[in-house]
């Protein structure tokens, strides 16, 4: 672009030659060598000119007028550092917010998956066509299925499936938690990877009955081994000793962070048990569609050929990502268009601050124009001044930016995934240097547009103290001032949408008392049949000590504290069919030992409570929630009535007592069926269980004294400490994050809208102050002004929050399903959003109206 | 301002120079004080060019790629710059001969009988 072809030194000295040429043939017609210089010259005409026009049809001068701007703009800056301090914090405030959710949006949407090809790589889950509550719990399938899909299908280079979960790993003599997942043989080769050391199971390593293999993932490598060679043929014990054949590539944790693989081991398992994940990778140049439609039909004849198992099931495809991001996408968006919408009223602040400047500098603009300078010149000088703006802003937000996203990962529910990958890229940088760009046209080109139409008589005779073009800059003012409380009030209508969902979220029933409870989980190492009698033993044990301690007010244990699902299956009452009814109802399945519904505060609605004497050989009893009993028992008394619950075991269950329902999948949705069942009875748990105990005190404090009980019977039992409050928060942690950012970003609105009211306000009386001087002079009283200037505040906020409202009650829609016992349409939160930007209008404009009504009349007359 | 009115004056001559430089350039290379003279010669001196109008009009035509300029030596053994046409000016010159004469054509049958005479 800055090529230029031809240098001024050769268009010289072609022009010299002209008339060297010129001249000599006007001597050969007789004229005297001075006589031909001077004609040559007048038939050229004017040189410099003609050298001037080479000059600036150059490309060069392009650069030239930039350099020359970009110098201007600098110093026009420095000379009021005020004015650029204040545009560039508000410009930085929008930016650095924007990139900051961008860098999020960009490491969990958009950023590929750390893969090869990852996006042939997809999951295969278990669909309902009936949409019924039981299936719709998990996506997981079942092994056979998984087995059919892979042997009957061509799309797929691939398919494996595996299942994943926290067991106790024995190092030392002490035992820890450890992500363990059990893989079938194809499961490496979904991702493309192989070990990169040692090797993946062999076949036998993975049929029944074989010795046992451990894959280490990189990090578990380097910090259990220091990533020592050695580890190879070294045994760990993950529920009895295996030997470590490999280690993962670094990076590669999936699923959830894995830290060890194994082999999955299962013979002939049921179609029924779905328990399993699957994922598989499409062959080359296959999409989506066809292997969807592929497997659709294998499922269509799985169901013929299994009825009883697959009736109204079919299989859907989902691309990795799309499978991983699903739920925290509207999330992201939501906060995208919010704090897109902030930057916008960033945009319209800094526009009104440069309207102001460009007032006062209309005549430095008609000098300018007076000594020829085109209009489009004097337009790229003020656009070049923003785009200097907008850059060091666009700098100094991505300071913002590489705190703020910091902040957001700290604040976002801890199972967004690949939120840790967040962070300044270059991705990052371009989006902050185009919107950088984008915003300095968005904010400088009315304000320049506007400065360059200047009459330049006018503003010359006016001398600059006072602008002809007040009137027109205060009526755009008028527009971007309207423009910021209407965004404001889209945003704070969100925001407090989402706040009243969340404090009616807070305010749910949960069905138990969550304060005051401490939850340990803890599970017994070794081999599964050994573990269950060694968990039953700590535990039994555990239960009467920590009874006993100072402090605990009631003990327990169950497979799943309430805001967590173990199981669901369903259930009969009275009798067993015969054959499995896949229509049966679906219901939640619990383990607790007695003592627990206490401890958690759930309230005892009719009969009893488990006892000890509930044991094995005993008549089997169960517990069931009020939704139970709404579903199966309308008007009818439960207690003494007989249950199955085909689990574990199909003897049927007396109901011996209901209890109150609770919130199992966290507050914000509906209790379903639940029955509970006794440790005494049942241990489909396995060696896993969390113990509850609610505490006189904070349950905190009580942590290190039970570990401490704990660790003197059991030293290799790994225990997990957490509370039911912390349990239940991580339940709200997503519309929590959403709420409190959608805040934030509502109140940095209001205060940008406050100050842009003030602004126009202030600017407005200061221009009229002559006006205001000669109506109380002539008997106006300062009531009168006061209210003249609030009328005209009230105008610009009346019709701001009207075109607000409107356009925040049409997007609310896009929030409904965030939304919880709130309607998008409430009538109160937008009452009180209107209130609140009124009165905070009002205050914006009260203070300018009290400085205008307070105007001397005879001061403000004598200045002229 | 002189910038700017000496802008709007070879704009006004942009076409007419730049159809009358191309057709000149047709007998073979020429320079540029050559061109001016061939331009009054063959006007029989009714067309009178600034010869420094002509100098921006050459720079233009040039980085069109309508024609193409060498350093040489003229007959009279001094040094200028040549400039030759291109096929593209060609077919250049061409197009503006039509367009010139069509519009050539308009103008005399609008303004009548007087014209014609000359």
């Amino acid at each position: 672009m800055f090529r230029r072809k031809r240098k001024l030194e050769d268009f010289s000295a072609e022009i010299e030659a002209h008339l060297e040429l010129e001249i000599e043939r006007l001597q050969e017609q007789g004229l005297s060598e001075e006589d031909a210089r001077a004609a040559a010259r007048r038939a050229f005409g004017n040189i410099t000119q003609v050298k001037e026009y080479f000059y600036e049809s150059g490309r060069w001068l392009w650069w030239d007028h930039l350099l020359q701007d970009v110098r201007f703009g600098l110093r026009m800056l420095a000379k009021s550092p005020g004015f650029a301090a204040l545009a560039v914090l508000i410009m930085a405030l929008g930016i650095g917010a924007n990139t900051a959710v961008f860098s999020v949006v960009n490491a969990v949407l958009l950023k590929p998956l750390a893969y090869r090809d990852p996006g042939r790589i997809v999951t295969l889950s278990n669909f309902s066509r009936t949409g019924e509550a039981a299936t719709a719990l998990s996506k997981a399938v079942s092994i056979p299925d998984v087995q059919d899909w892979h042997d009957q299908s061509s799309s797929f280079e691939a398919m494996a499936y595996y299942s994943s979960g926290e067991a106790a790993v024995m190092s030392g003599s002490s035992a820890e938690y450890a992500r363990v997942t059990r893989v079938s043989p194809e499961f490496l080769r979904v991702f493309a990877i192989a070990p990169i050391l040692g090797r993946f199971f062999t076949a036998e390593e993975m049929k029944p009955g074989a010795g046992g293999a451990v894959l280490l993932s990189y990090a578990y490598w380097q910090s259990h081994f220091s990533g020592d060679r050695g580890a190879l043929g070294q045994t760990i014990r993950v529920s009895g000793p295996q030997p470590i054949v490999g280690v993962l590539p670094p990076g590669f944790g999936f699923p959830n962070k894995t830290d060890l693989w194994v082999p999955l081991i299962s013979d002939s398992p049921p179609r029924s048990w779905q328990s399993f994940l699957a994922i598989a990778r499409l062959k080359p140049g296959v999409s989506v569609e066809p292997a969807q439609t592929e497997l659709t039909l294998i499922a269509r004849r799985l169901e013929q050929q299994y009825p009883e198992t697959n009736k109204g099931r079919t299989v859907a495809l989902t691309g990795m990502r799309d499978d991983m991001v699903g739920d925290v996408r509207p999330t992201l968006y939501l906060l995208l268009g919010a704090v897109s919408v902030v930057l916008l009223i960033a945009c319209a602040n800094t526009a009104t601050l440069l309207l102001a400047k460009a007032t006062a500098r209309t005549r430095e603009v008609a000098v300018r124009v007076a000594l020829g300078a085109s209009r489009q010149r004097i337009v790229r000088q003020l656009v070049t001044e923003s785009l200097l703006l907008a850059l060091v802003a666009g700098v100094s937000g991505l300071l913002l930016a590489y705190g703020g996203s910091k902040v957001l990962v700290a604040l976002a529910p801890a199972d967004v995934p690949r939120l840790a990958d967040s962070g300044v890229d270059r991705w990052v940088l371009a989006f902050t240097l185009g919107i950088s760009m984008i915003t300095s046209l968005l904010f400088g080109l009315v304000p320049a547009l506007y400065a360059s139409r200047a009459d330049l008589n006018d503003a010359l005779k006016l001398g600059g103290t006072r602008s002809v073009m007040g009137g027109r800059m205060v009526r755009m003012r008028g527009v971007l001032v309207v423009a910021e409380i209407a965004f404001a009030v889209v945003l704070v209508s969100g925001a407090g949408l989402l706040i009243k969902s969340f404090v009616a979220l807070h305010n749910v029933a949960l069905g138990f008392r969550p304060e005051n409870v401490l939850v340990m989980r803890a599970t017994a190492p070794g081999p599964l049949s050994e573990a269950i009698t060694h968990a039953r033993q700590f535990f039994r044990s555990m239960l009467s000590e920590v009874a006993r301690l100072p402090g605990v007010l009631a003990a327990g244990a169950t497979m799943a504290p309430p805001g967590n699902v173990d199981s669901t299956g369903f259930y009969f009452v009275d009798h067993m069919p015969a054959q499995p009814d896949p229509n049966a109802p679906a219901v939640i399945l619990n383990i607790v030992t007695p003592g627990t519904f206490a401890a958690l505060g759930i309230p005892l609605k009719n009969g009893r409570d488990f006892d000890d004497s509930d044991t094995f050989d005993r008549p089997f009893v169960a517990v069931v929630n009020e939704a139970l009993v709404r579903q199966s028992f309308p008007n009818q008394n439960p207690l003494g009535r007989t249950i199955f619950c085909p689990f574990d075991s199909d003897k049927g269950m007396t109901i011996i007592g209901v209890v109150g329902d609770v919130r199992q999948r966290g507050p914000a949705k509906e209790p379903l069926p639940e029955c509970y069942m006794t440790y005494g009875q049942h241990a489909f748990n396995g060696a896993t269980l969390s113990m509850v105990l609610r505490t006189a005190g904070d349950p905190n404090t009580l942590a290190d004294t039970v570990r401490w009980v704990a660790r003197e019977k059991s030293p290799d039992v790994p225990m997990k400490f957490t509370t039911m409050e912390s349990i239940v928060s991580e339940n709200v942690a997503a519309p929590r994050f959403r709420t409190l950012l959608l805040a934030i970003f509502a109140g940095l609105a209001l205060c940008l809208a406050l100050a842009g009211v003030y602004g126009v306000m202030a600017y407005a009386v200061g221009q009229r102050s002559k006006e205001i001087g000669v109506r109380m002079a002539l008997g106006a009283s300062s009531g009168s002004v006061l209210r003249l200037v609030l009328g005209q505040g009230m105008i610009l906020t009346v019709i701001g929050l009207s075109l607000g409202l409107a356009s925040a009650i049409a997007t609310a829609r896009l929030l409904t399903t965030m939304l919880f016992r709130v309607q998008p349409g409430d009538p109160m939160v937008y009452l009180t959003v209107t209130v609140l930007l009124g009165v905070v209008a009002l205050l914006a404009t009260y203070v300018p109206a009290r400085r205008a009504s307070s105007i001397d009349p005879l001061a403000t007359l004598r200045q002229e | 301002m002189s910038t700017q009115e000496a802008r709007e004056r070879l704009e006004l001559l942009q076409g007419t120079l730049d159809l009358l430089i191309l057709r000149t350039l047709i007998f073979g290379s020429q320079h540029g004080q050559g061109i001016a003279r061939a331009i009054q010669q063959t006007s029989r001196g009714e067309l009178l060019v600034e010869h420094g109008a002509l100098y921006p009009a050459l720079q233009r035509l040039e980085e069109r790629g309508w024609i193409f300029a060498k350093w040489g030596t003229s007959s009279n053994n001094r040094k200028a710059r040549f400039y030759s046409l291109t096929p593209a000016g060609r077919k250049q010159l061409a197009k503006e001969t039509t367009k010139w004469k069509r519009l050539a054509t308009a103008i005399t049958r609008i303004l009548g009988s007087e014209a014609e005479g000359s």
